[in-house]
């Protein structure tokens, strides 16, 4: 695993194998001084700014067993290194999911993918990952070992830390064990595909997200054709997936192929085999890289109004000459975007031009995947919080030498 | 159950004199008008209690009609070294909102709007004081409805609902008030008015304030999240032998993947009270009815209400009817959400109990709730939210009787006692309260504690926001108060 990030490049990696052993590893660290970065799988590391002190890498891998599984409960408790693929096989077997919808299931982790914060398109349907959470246990930057929740699906005893441990790219705990709600995985799902002709985006857009039927997630994908479809892909599409029983996404689907017809777009083919793997090609593209002449961004939106970001990106990159590709999520009102240049050699200077727009106009976009050589000048956090001076007295406490991640998150905590 | 003894006199921070209660008084009237704040004594003397709980009398009840008025208001409290305790409807059953002696309570009875309602994002802006059920029917017209229900909708209101985690019969289906929470505004200790999001960049505060029961900030708005209303309801009453029977059912329905958006149980001694009061067409003669909600599609909604008998008459079903008016589930559910207040009729007192166990666990945990209450010698009704593994044992007694309240006191303590063996935990919607906080360590050891106390420190230093309630007393607090206690005849749970 490569553990440099932006120019940072640690002193030791270590790879604790239990709770114990990481808390005393911590422990260490903090008392040597040490900053320290925890890491997953290493697909969202791009995330937050180039930490400010990077001395010891903590990896979270050895951590991947499965505590407590009883099906019939419909919660799981795992381990923080758990993989997202290891979570989904062990749910499936018993005909349940839960919906992180993160990119990379076969790397990602479990801890890595509720500290990153991460928001699938799903979430529209079934909810944020943090709603799932229904405990934790954390280890802290001085060692100390705590748990915050339970296995119940309702729960009010004591405050629920679970929530700040979630989305805080590891600047306050290493999260060694995430106890889950989970859902029954639904009947049956499609996905609906539909070239979108010149012209027709906006209504197709405004015709899906009034559809009776709702689909669990509906993305218009401009380009990322070898990442998602394959050498046959083709630019300006809208992807709809339905699930549920087979005769409400049947009706979902006629309703669906009128309401493109409306719009302008006469076909629309479907794909009900592999829907799974399918819909995971899409979510991967959110962090798929074009070797080191490419960057991508997240930026939050409003549901069905997609278009303005997509906008704005779009004069930013045509006028630094970088390629752009996007993902407009239309139920969550999220825009992937990734720009690129045709040359690694002339990469570093146009992003580095780009994002001085990009900070204008976009200030809460997120980095989502980016090459080392230019992390640096990507400055992740544009939008400080009003509530900002309780989240540095939140870090205080929780960390109070600055052991993890120093630097990384919002406002330089 | 730690219950005021109020044979002792009231202990007051020596401070806290007439004189200098006047004096805080006035300046709360200085700040935001006569009409804003309660002085008289029978007035404050109706803040000391909840629904269950009975506190100290506040030195001052203030109703703002906005967050200046609200910061204003904590400013001078913490001035003159005064508790502050915020009060929804004070519908809770575990002493959340009862004051401290001298403190001041903060009425949110005059911040009750609907500030703003965005169809098209889904979502709201309300106020504290807005109640839970006008929230949703005030978004009814646009197709819309609020998740969260619990059955003190009518008149609990969505801040308390905030503080609490509330859930109610459709968390099951749709999850507690966190989930329905997107951002705050709200009061800090030093006076500020903030405003968290989850849009926002940063750490989830939004998320850490709901469920904190008014100790970490006095909340001024809420921007929640609204849901659909599905194009077709069905609610359907099935009848089973006993308690245990219809846990197992519940049980048998949701490990089946099945997705009814509400598993409530309700037992015969329930069923009888209720039925009495609303003649709503539960079965008389079982001994426990399962309510059992569908919602989606209108085909789906037939197919699964198939699947569901189907699988409750493998368990043991003995009747299974579905309503078919919107009148007649609105009946159903009007007398479900009712239900502890029809208990009058067949017991002097009651005490509602709130504790969840993992949903497997629930035939056994009703099991072990009948047993103690048999060996304390009480009956006990049940009344609760069964899909979520949520029980609500409801101890009957007559506080008339000598040795009937420490019954309860002692059946209550087991009760949570039992819920944690099985892996569950002391409260899953009416929060910890004063009622349970030296429960608290039962589900915590010392670390989680400290860590949870590393939050709360970070928002009140001097811990004067509801002070007294959640943490355990350990050295700080002094004495466990417990002896009689005040049971209102028409509580909700």
């Amino acid at each position: 695993m490569v553990v440099t990030l932006g120019a940072r490049a640690p002193g030791a990696v270590h790879a604790p194998r239990d709770a114990a052993e990481l808390a005393t590893l911590l422990r260490a660290c903090d008392d040597a001084g040490h900053a320290v970065v925890l890491f997953g799988g290493n697909t969202l590391q791009a995330l937050g700014n180039v930490p400010a002190r990077y001395d010891v890498a903590i990896d979270l891998r050895g951590l991947d067993r499965i505590l407590v599984h009883e099906p019939r409960d419909l919660t799981i408790a795992v381990e923080g290194g758990v993989t997202l693929a290891a979570l989904d096989a062990a749910l499936a077997a018993h005909g349940q999911f839960v919906p992180l919808d993160a990119p990379q299931p076969a790397l990602a982790t479990v801890g890595g993918t509720l500290a990153s914060g991460w928001l699938g398109p799903r979430r529209a349907t079934y909810g944020r990952p943090r709603d799932f959470v229904i405990g934790t246990t954390v280890a802290l930057a001085d060692g100390t070992i705590a748990k915050a929740g339970g296995m119940t699906v309702k729960n009010v005893s004591g405050y629920d830390l679970s929530k700040l441990y979630v989305g805080s790219l590891g600047t306050l705990g290493a999260i060694v064990r995430a106890n889950f709600k989970t859902l029954p995985l639904p009947e049956a799902r499609r996905i609906a595909v539909a070239t979108l002709p010149e012209g027709t985006r906006a209504r197709a857009i405004a015709n899906v997200s009034a559809l009776d039927i709702e689909p669990a997630a509906a993305l218009v994908v401009r380009g990322f054709a070898s990442d998602i479809d394959g050498r046959d892909g083709l630019d300006g599409r809208m992807l709809v997936l339905f699930e549920g029983s087979a005769r409400t996404i049947e009706r979902g689907t006629r309703a669906l192929r009128s309401a493109l017809g409306a719009a302008g777009i006469p076909e629309t083919r479907l794909i009900d085999r592999e829907v799974a793997s399918a819909f995971a090609r899409v979510l991967d593209a959110y962090v798929a890289r074009l070797g080191d002449r490419s960057a991508t961004y997240r930026s939050a939106g409003v549901a069905s109004d997609t278009g303005s970001c997509v906008e704005a990106f779009a004069r930013a990159a045509r006028t630094r000459g970088l390629a752009l590709e996007t993902i407009e999520d239309v139920r969550t009102g999220d825009t992937i975007a990734r720009v690129s240049s045709a040359l690694t050699a002339e990469f570093a200077e146009r992003i580095a031009s780009f994002e001085g727009e990009r900070r204008e106009r976009l200030p809460g976009a997120r980095v989502l995947a980016a090459p080392q050589a230019v992390r640096a000048l990507l400055d992740a956090w544009r939008d400080e919080p009003p509530a900002l001076a309780k989240m540095r007295a939140l870090k205080e406490r929780f960390d109070p030498r600055g052991t993890l991640a120093p630097g990384r998150f919002v406002g330089g905590i | 159950m730690t219950v005021k003894d109020s044979a002792k006199p009231a202990r007051k921070p020596p401070s806290m004199t007439a004189r200098a209660d006047d004096e805080f008084r006035e300046r709360l009237i200085a700040a935001i008008g006569t009409d804003g704040v309660k002085t008289a004594v029978e007035d404050r003397a109706s803040y000391a209690f909840d629904a269950f709980s009975e506190g100290g009398l506040p030195a001052a009840v203030v109703l703002p009609k906005d967050a200046r008025d609200v910061s204003a208001i904590v400013r001078i409290a913490r001035s003159c070294g005064r508790p502050v305790v915020p009060r929804g409807a004070g519908t809770g059953l575990c002493g959340g909102s009862v004051p401290p002696d001298g403190g001041v309570v903060i009425s949110f009875a005059r911040m009750n709007r609907v500030l703003a309602f965005d169809a098209r994002q889904r979502r709201a802006r309300v106020q504290p004081g807005l109640a839970n059920l006008e929230l949703s029917n005030r978004v009814a017209g646009a197709g819309f409805f609020f998740g969260p229900d619990p059955s003190s909708q009518k008149t609990s209101t969505i801040g308390g609902n905030t503080a609490t985690n509330a859930g109610g019969p459709h968390a099951f289906a749709y999850g507690s008030m966190s989930a329905h929470v997107l951002g705050l505004e709200f009061v800090d200790d030093a006076g500020e008015v903030l405003r968290v999001s989850l849009d926002d960049a940063g750490y989830d505060l939004t998320g850490s304030l709901v469920g904190s029961e008014g100790t970490l900030g006095i909340v001024t708005a809420i921007d929640v999240r609204l849901l659909r209303v599905p194009s077709a309801i069905r609610v359907c009453v099935a009848a089973f032998g006993d308690v245990e029977g219809a846990s197992e059912a519940v049980s048998a329905i949701v490990a089946a993947g099945l997705t009814p958006t509400a598993l409530e149980i309700i037992d015969r001694t329930i069923v009888q009270a209720v039925e009495a009061h609303f003649h709503s067409g539960f079965p008389l003669d079982a001994g426990a009815v399962l309510l059992v909600e569908i919602a989606g599609e209108p085909a789906d909604v037939e197919a699964w209400e198939r699947t569901i008998a189907g699988v409750s008459r493998e368990h043991g079903a003995l009747s299974w009817r579905s309503a078919t008016s919107a009148r007649e589930r609105d009946a159903l559910w009007a007398s479900r959400k009712g239900a502890a207040g029809a208990l009058g009729r067949i017991s002097p007192n009651y005490y509602i109990q709130d504790a969840t166990v993992p949903r497997t666990k629930l035939p056994l945990a009703t099991r072990r709730v009948e047993e103690i209450a048999r060996a304390c010698g009480l009956q006990v009704g049940n009344v609760f939210h069964a899909g979520d593994g949520n029980l609500h044992p409801l101890l009957l007694f007559d506080r008339r009787i000598p040795g009937q309240l420490e019954a309860v006191a002692h059946a209550g303590h087991d009760i949570l006692a039992a819920c944690i063996e099985l892996g569950g935990t002391i409260s899953g919607e009416h929060g910890i309260g004063s009622e349970k906080r030296e429960t608290l360590p039962l589900v915590f050891d010392e670390r989680d504690l400290a860590t949870m106390a590393r939050l709360r420190e970070v928002f009140d230093v001097t811990r004067s926001f509801n002070p007294d309630k959640i943490f355990p007393s350990g050295a700080v607090c002094g004495e466990v108060r417990a002896a009689q206690a005040a049971v209102p005849a028409g509580a909700w749970l």
